[in-house]
């Protein structure tokens, strides 16, 4: 039985599964197996991840009918056998060292739970974008998870399975396995499994340093899925609310502000300035938390979305391309 | 027989609830006194602790990094005396949702921990969390889950007809999740159903707010005996978000009460194989077990009703006593505390 499992949902993942693999396989850490789930792709994913497990006897392929990510990560958790349990979508890259640091992390920390890294951004064509997300990395309580989300993003951490048993169940609805993140989501159900996980269980969570996985940022049509992922962002608190009723009441206004913040920006990035106006403004709203924690930040994130509202994509254009080339 | 054993309870918990009633049951129990005499002291939180002349302490104190010193004091003053410590209160739910910094916390347990001989758990879950976060050796974790007296609780006759009053017994404060058992029970159509509120505590106000006016939800405040609440309900549900036991849990079994509980820490033990066990917090959720258990038959009165609680109770302290006083073999510890109880 391997020590370490890593889990890839891949759905239409053709264009970016071989060099996810290819990172995944040359893993410093050797003792891994990689449970590729096809969640219903009508592309070639299912043939190019026979082909890597032909190459690597540690690669198995996993096939289902569309359930989501949060499905398909379900289903690599219920097929994997490791003691530890890292993810990795399709279109992500972890760096040679990325496993090694996290299993001797754990070694090292035992009420450490869940353990994660930093990310660097890269672009469709696997180039490092120059942003990336760096967390904090220790002392690390629920609320810094409810409204700062140091976990980042869903290829970034490596979770002990006695962690993720410890939050499974069994809807009425489910035949076949437990739920560990909960598949009703499409989106958010990153931090609503990471909130969980601090709400019901007393394991810890902590970051090891460096940039450890490439996050991958596709273009286009972000503006549109704003609202629509502020909704999911929504009800997730409505669902873990009951939880917890004296957290959310202290922690929702401030965490509620940077999410809006997130969204603003993001905004910015696809050039909708009336957009991110609003958001920010929303924003400021509800908390000026942001603004005393992370003062910086939130003024540049206010005075980029109302360049982008006044001049469109110009400024933010021409701050890109003084900011790589300062980089070159 | 002037040669049993003395045991000084330490407790610095006076207020009335679960705790205070098991060190009362302790104190007063004819099963305990066969094996040992048990005295009780009360103390102040965190300060200095009495040189006790004992056979045995046991500390029932509440845990924390102020308490240190004096614990540390108690465990220098009496190098020869067992010390035992039973956690009534910290669990992997109340950790998770009331510890900020946890690596301190766990700390702070193991470091107390660590200056008794023995540490007894109230439950099966809670004794898990002790060893599976090391913050107990495996060789000094003891798990006796607690009893009160429940032979009134016993006498009480079944619930007669198809259930209708449903009860939540407890302090009114947010551990014990009533917030949603309101929610659930207001989603529920039937206006021949009450909901009966007993307890006083900090959510008071909040609670009543909740209930909205809806008439079929009472609160009572204290029930003049814990059994005369129990008498007035049919079913018992405890939303708790976390319980290092539950108490109110084993006393509605002694009642021939059907019990709805969360699933988490202590309750598996305290409610039994036979009670509803609701995931988690979910209004929806809570509002179907309620629905289900008002449509249920009343259960049989031949039912268990908890029968060998208060004699596993002394035997396991007997069987505790034993070992620590007088070094004997579990079995043979085990053996006598049997016997004692013939």
């Amino acid at each position: 039985m391997p020590y370490a499992s890593i889990v890839v949902p891949a759905y239409n993942a053709a264009r970016t599964l071989s060099e996810t693999l290819r990172s995944l396989s040359a893993q410093s850490f050797r003792d891994l197996e990689i449970v590729v789930v096809d969640d219903g792709s009508t592309d070639s994913t299912a043939g190019i991840a026979r082909l890597h497990a032909a190459q690597d006897p540690r690669i198995r392929l996993v096939r289902q009918f569309n359930r989501g990510l949060a499905g398909a990560r379900n289903s690599g958790i219920a097929a994997s056998t490791g003691a530890l349990i890292g993810f990795c979508d399709a279109d992500d890259l972890w760096l040679p060292g990325k496993l090694a640091a996290h299993v001797m992390h754990l070694d090292g920390a035992p009420d450490v739970g869940l353990s994660y890294s930093g990310s660097a951004l890269i672009d469709e064509d696997s180039r490092r974008m120059g942003h990336a997300q760096r967390p904090r990395l220790r002392d690390v309580t629920t609320a810094h998870v409810f409204k700062r989300n140091p976990v980042g993003n869903g290829s970034a951490p490596v979770i002990r399975r006695e962690m993720l048993d410890a939050v499974a169940w069994r809807p009425a609805v489910e035949i076949q396995r437990d739920w560990v993140f909960d598949e009703t989501f499409r989106q958010s159900e990153d931090i609503e499994c990471w909130l969980r996980l601090c709400l019901r269980t007393d394991w810890m969570i902590e970051g090891v340093p460096g940039l450890l996985t490439e996050y991958r940022i596709s273009g286009g049509g972000l503006s549109a899925n704003v609202e629509a992922q502020f909704a999911s962002w929504e009800r997730m608190v409505t669902k873990l609310r009951p939880l917890a009723p004296e957290f959310f009441a202290k922690h929702e206004p401030a965490a509620r502000a940077y999410q809006l913040r997130y969204l603003a920006r993001r905004a910015v990035s696809s050039g909708d300035g009336a957009a991110a106006c609003d958001l920010i403004a929303r924003a400021f709203a509800q908390s000026r938390t942001p603004i005393a924690e992370e003062p910086l930040r939130s003024l540049t994130t206010w005075a980029a979305a109302h360049a982008t509202a006044r001049f469109g994509n110009a400024p933010m254009r021409l701050a890109r391309a003084v900011l790589s080339a300062a980089r070159t | 027989m002037t040669d049993m054993p003395r045991i000084l309870h330490l407790v610095d918990d006076a207020t009335p609830g679960g705790v205070t009633r098991v060190l009362n049951h302790i104190r007063s129990c004819p099963l305990m006194a066969q094996t040992a005499r048990h005295e009780l002291w009360t103390v102040a939180r965190n300060a200095a602790l009495p040189r006790c002349e004992a056979d045995m302490i046991v500390s029932h104190l509440s845990l924390s990094w102020r308490g240190l010193p004096a614990l540390i004091s108690l465990r220098a003053r009496h190098p020869g005396t067992p010390l035992v410590h039973v956690e009534h209160s910290y669990t992997e739910a109340f950790t998770a949702l009331n510890v900020r910094a946890k690596l301190r916390f766990f700390t702070m347990l193991r470091t107390a921990y660590a200056l008794f001989d023995r540490v007894v758990a109230v439950s099966e879950a809670q004794g898990a969390w002790l060893t599976r976060r090391r913050l107990v050796p495996a060789g000094a974790l003891r798990v006796i889950p607690p009893v009160v007296d429940l032979a009134g609780f016993r006498a009480l006759p079944a619930p007669q007809g198809a259930p209708r009053v449903i009860g939540a017994i407890g302090r009114l404060h947010g551990q014990k999740g009533f917030d949603v058992l309101i929610r659930a029970f207001r989603d529920l159509p039937r206006d021949d159903i009450e909901l009966h509120i007993f307890g006083t505590g900090p959510e008071e106000q909040a609670l009543r707010a909740l209930a909205a006016e809806d008439p079929r939800i009472r609160f009572f405040g204290h029930a003049d005996t814990p059994e005369a609440a129990m008498q007035a309900v049919d079913i018992v549900a405890m939303p708790s978000r976390w319980e290092a036991f539950g108490l109110v849990a084993l006393e509605a079994r002694a009642a021939g009460r059907p019990v709805i509980c969360t699933k988490l820490d202590g309750l598996p033990t305290s409610a039994g194989a036979s009670a509803t066990y609701v995931p988690g917090h979910s209004v929806r959720d809570w509002t179907l077990a309620l629905q289900a258990q008002l449509g249920a038959k009343p259960g049989p009165g031949t039912a268990a009703r908890a029968g060998r609680a208060e004699a596993a109770f002394a035997s396991a302290w007997a069987e505790m006593i034993a070992g620590a006083v007088f070094g004997a073999a579990p079995s043979q510890a085990a053996q006598s505390g049997a016997l004692s109880l013939a």
